[in-house]
Parts: structure tokens; sequence; C-alpha cells
């Protein structure tokens, strides 16, 4: 399973490895057996014929793509997640199962961290002690009483910091974009290639043995209102429409999006996510086909 | 309206405030759930109703719960009225003195009538009553069976309007008429000694006065001369409240017989009346009575009585209205 890029590199450089990008290379490696979540058109077909049984055919990777984590390490981040978990934990599981995967292709990874007050960076690297240390930045950084979540600072870190190109992957809670972060997922999104990755808050009207508190005010929720039959009906409607407003916007900006709300779901929705973000580059490809 | 144990207040003060403050300090520690994009549902036009009403309804246990509290504890602290009474000192006795002779026939009937009526009013005080021409007969001792006196003083008054002379008969056959001295004499003799010597404390003591009727016109020789018959009521405490329907005094000599009488009467402590016609009697009755009322008035008594329906009705609804809001939340 690899992380796949959309469109060929840019940069003058990059033009003999164009395809270096999907994770291939022109360098015909080996053939080996076909297993489950294999492309079927790396199928060699010759092959399989010969042999009888599915061949895949494998490049060697001669470029190496970098991955940029994105994580949001505000006091948000800390709060409570869907299944009642620490939203912190969830996000931790997607970066590393992210992470390792990027690792096993030979990818680099790199992170941006932070929170309204500023964001930290670490250069991309390989290897998995670097990937472990991104992972202790994130879960250390990522307490109640840091600092207020604002996703638009790393995005506009990212803008400012960044401009190879690179595989953008965005861990978050359920933000609504507003217009300005709009435009700067466009901007990102035409410079790299962004995934987004939705950390699922909890349910706030529900039947509960505490009273909830926001974090990022502190404000109080009783739990005695938002039990109230009649909230709860509001909020699951008010909720529907919040949710087909934020797929509609990561639809109209062409950005994969994916999310779970505990830790169990994280591995089948993230690669639901990398399916879907594949799928979408063959639907671009074929675009550009057409196109031309 | 006043606290008995008024210590009570600050003591609930201290106690709520302590209480205020160790579940202030509890609910410090405890866990609330931290969430996130909470707008999600506080936007919510519902929830903010929801919201009002939640904390119109906490509002609305706290201030009954306060009130609560403080009604009970004023209820606790026991507000009681003070007042002072003076009792009306009802324990006196009054001896009905007349003279038969025929001149006061009118003037007796006037004050046994207004006796007849006072006698139906009266509660705790003892009439006795004494008539007296050349002897002393006593018609009734001092008593405080109304009926009976009512129904003596009703034949009296008519053997005075009828001139029934039978009815007089015991007051005559002494030496000479009209002995004005030993009738007083006679008079003083219905109070006995022992009230004041066995008496203890002045206020168990009754009051004792003598409405004397007479025109002091003595015709013959008196054992006692109204002086000497006034100088018994003294040791007894009597006072003499005379009454002169024949006040005829020539001049301000005071060998004078009306000039006498208000001079034994006032010096016995009571007063002198001199009424022109027997209908201004019973407006001197009426005074004479008064002025025996207000003197014997009782010492002042502190009365404290507890008044906790106030506060305790104030905590009733307080509780009701407080129960009713811990229901609504608890919902």
């Amino acid at each position: 399973m690899f992380i796949f890029a959309h469109r060929k590199t840019l940069g003058l450089l990059d033009g003999e490895y164009g395809s270096v990008f999907k994770g291939r290379s022109l360098d015909f490696d080996e053939l080996r057996a076909y297993t489950p979540g294999d492309e079927v058109r790396d199928i060699d077909w010759k092959a399989t014929a010969r042999h009888g049984a599915p061949l895949v055919k494998r490049y060697v990777a001669v470029r190496r793509q970098t991955v940029l984590l994105v994580a949001d390490t505000g006091r948000n981040m800390a709060a409570l997640a869907a299944s009642g978990e620490c939203k912190r934990d969830i996000a931790v599981q997607v970066l590393g199962v992210l992470g390792y995967l990027a690792h096993r292709h030979g990818d680099v990874v790199g992170l941006v961290h932070g929170d309204a007050a500023g964001s930290r960076s670490v250069p991309a690297r390989s290897g998995e002690d670097h990937l472990e240390r991104l992972l202790q930045d994130v879960h250390r950084g990522t307490v109640l009483d840091g600092g207020p979540s604002s996703i638009e600072h790393q995005f506009d870190y990212v803008l400012r910091n960044f401009t190879r190109r690179m595989l953008l992957v965005v861990v978050a809670d359920e933000v609504l974009p507003d217009a300005a972060m709009e435009l700067q997922l466009r901007r990102l999104q035409a410079r790299h290639e962004v995934l987004w990755f939705t950390v699922h808050d909890t349910e706030l009207a529900n039947r509960a043995d505490a009273d909830a508190v926001e974090v990022a005010d502190g404000s109080g929720i009783p739990e005695a209102v938002s039990a109230d039959p009649a909230v709860r009906a509001a909020y699951r409607q008010a909720m529907l429409e919040r949710e087909h407003r934020r797929q509609e916007l990561f639809r109209r900006l062409g950005i994969a999006e994916g999310g779970a709300g505990s830790s169990a779901q994280v591995l089948p929705e993230l690669f639901a996510l990398l399916a879907r973000h594949r799928s979408r580059r063959r639907a671009a490809s074929r675009g550009q086909r057409h196109a031309g | 309206m006043e606290l008995t144990f008024w210590w009570v207040l600050p003591l609930a003060a201290a106690a709520a405030v302590l209480v205020h403050w160790l579940a202030g300090r509890r609910t410090g520690g405890t866990h609330a759930r931290p969430v996130a994009h909470s707008e999600r549902l506080t936007t919510l036009p519902e929830y903010r109703r929801a919201l009002r009403r939640h904390r119109r309804w906490l509002a609305t246990a706290v201030v009954s719960g306060f009130l609560l509290l403080a009604a009970t504890a004023l209820a606790a602290a026991r507000p009681a009225e003070r007042s002072t009474t003076q009792p009306e000192l009802r324990n006196r006795d009054i001896v009905l003195c007349l003279d038969v002779s025929g001149s006061m026939a009118s003037t007796d009937a006037a004050i046994t009538g207004v006796f007849e009526k006072l006698a139906r009013e009266f509660d705790g005080e003892r009439i006795g009553m004494v008539m007296f021409d050349s002897r002393a007969v006593q018609l009734f001792p001092l008593t405080d069976d109304y009926d009976y006196i009512a129904g003596e003083l009703g034949a009296a008054r008519r053997a005075f309007d009828d001139g029934g002379d039978g009815f007089f008969s015991g007051t005559w056959g002494g030496r000479g008429s009209s002995l004005i001295g030993d009738g007083l004499a006679g008079c003083l003799r219905s109070f006995t000694e022992s009230d004041s010597s066995l008496g203890g404390n002045g206020a168990a003591e009754r009051s004792r006065s003598v409405i004397l009727a007479t025109d002091n016109y003595v015709s013959g020789a008196p054992i006692f001369t109204l002086e000497q018959a006034a100088q018994l009521a003294k040791p007894k405490n009597v006072k003499i409240h005379a009454l002169n329907p024949g006040d005829l005094d020539y001049g301000e000599d005071r060998d004078q017989p009306g000039a006498r009488l208000r001079a034994v009467a006032e010096g016995s402590g009571g007063s002198y009346f001199a009424p022109d016609s027997p209908e201004a009697v019973p407006a001197i009755v009426q005074q004479v009575q008064e002025s025996e009322a207000t003197a014997y008035r009782g010492a002042a008594q502190l009365i404290v009585s507890d008044r906790p329906e106030a506060p305790l009705l104030a905590a009733l609804l307080a509780g009701a209205v407080f129960l009713a809001a811990g229901w609504r939340l608890e919902r």
C-alpha cells in the first residue's frame, strides 16, 4: 500500500522521474506474487500467463517522495474524540500509520505542528527513529493547557516555508474551514498534494456522566441541557448539515478526506482514504487524457 | 419582634459560608469532559433556549435554597414578640355603706341601682353591703357571688324606692338615729383584719374601698365619732369615698358636717362627692370605679411569645419551590 502522488513533478531535475512519484520507476526490479491490495494494472499479464498465478511487477523507486505531516497540536486535540478517547491518541495513531507506510516505501517524512501561538517543524528525514521522534513531539505537544488550536497558522507556515512539491497529510479535528482557510487549502492544493484526515469530535448532545467544558474558552455545557430531547434532535440535524458542508468543501477543493472517531477505526478508514485518493488520481488522469 | 437565640444567625451564616467554600473546593477537582468545537451545539437556538430555561431553574433553586436556609435559621433563632402588659387587678373589695335615714332614700336607690348593674360585669371584685341608721346591719358580706349580689341589691333598691319599712327595721332601735360614726365602724368591720397582717406581698393584697353615702347629720350619741371610725380605716388601708347628697354646710367652717365628711374621705385617700341629684350618682360611681381601676393596675409584666409562623411558612414555601426546582433539574 503506497501513498500515491497525482501529478508529475514540476522541477527540471524531476523530469525523468515522473513515474517515480507514483512509487514506481522505469527500472524493473523483480516480479513477485500478487497479494490482495496490489494494483490490478501492476499485474504482469504475460508473466502471469506463463507462471499460472498472478505476478506483479516491482520497480525500484529512484526518487524518494517527501511526506509532510501537518498536525494540529493545540488544546483542541487534547479534547475527547467520538469514542471518548483523547483525540491526540487517535491523531498520533494516524500519523504513526502514515509515517510507517511512508517509511516502508522509502519516503522521507517531515512534520509541521503547533497551535495559534506558533508552528514548529521537524525537517523531513527517513528512519523509524525519526518517525518516533515526530510522534513524541505531537504526543507531548498536545495538552489541555496548551495554546488554542488554529490549523490556519500551520497552513500559513507551510505556505511560507515549503515551496517544493510534497505530499501533505493534514490531521485535524472537525474544523469547518471558512473562506480564508478555503483559500489557503486551494493554494496548498495547487502547490502540493493534500490529504485530510479528520479525528471526529465527541458527540455533544447525548447523555453523559459529566458536564462538558469547551477547551477553547473554558465555557461549560451542562449535561442536563445537552441531554434535552429537543436539543439532541436539533443537534443531530445541525451536525448532518455541517458534515455535508464539509464534504462539499473538500470535494470542491479536490482534497481526499477521511476520518475516524476511535482508534479502532483508524486503520480501515486510513486505507479507505488512500484508496479514495488513488481513485481520484485515476479520475484526474482520465480527465487529463480527455482534455489532451 | 426580636430573636431569642440571635447567635444562631451568625452561626448559620458561618456554616453556609463554610459549606459553600468546601463545595467550591470539591467541584474544582471533579472532572468535566473536555470537548472542542462546542459551537456545534452552543450556537443552536434550541440549545440556547434550553440553557436559559436551565439557568432559570438553577437560579430558582439557588434562591429558594437560600431562602429555605435563611428562614429555617431565622426560625431556629426563635423570633419572639416582647410586649409589656399592665394587667388590671380585679381583686377589689367594695363595701357599700348606706345611710338609710329618710333623707338618703333616693341616693341609696341610685347607688344600689348602679351596683346592681355593675355586678353583672364584675369579675373578681367582691362587694358587700351594710345599711345603717342607728345600728349597722350587714345586708350581705363581701362576696363574689354576683347573682346573689344582684338579687340582694335589687331587693334593696326596691325597698329604697318603696320606702319598705320592714326592710330597714334592723337598723333602728339604737340610741338616736343616723349614727354615722357607728355605721362607718360597722362597715369597716366587713373587712377582715387578717389580710394586711397575714398578706405577704402587695400584689396579692386586695384594694379596699368603702362607698359611704350619708349626709353626715348625726342625731344621737354615737359610740364612734366619724373621725374615730375613720381611724379604724387606716390600719386596714381602706379608702372611703363619700357621697353627700345633702351638702348643706353653712360657710367654710370645718365643723360643718359636709366639711368633716370631706376631711375624713380625703384623709383616707378617697374622694368626696356632693351630687345635686340622684341622677348624678351613676357618673360618680363610674368615676370612683375608674379611679380605683387606674390606681390598682398591676405591675407591668413582660410577655415574651414565640412568633415562628412567618419564617416557618416562608421555609415551607421555599422548601416546596426548592424541591420542585431540584426535581426539574435532576430530570
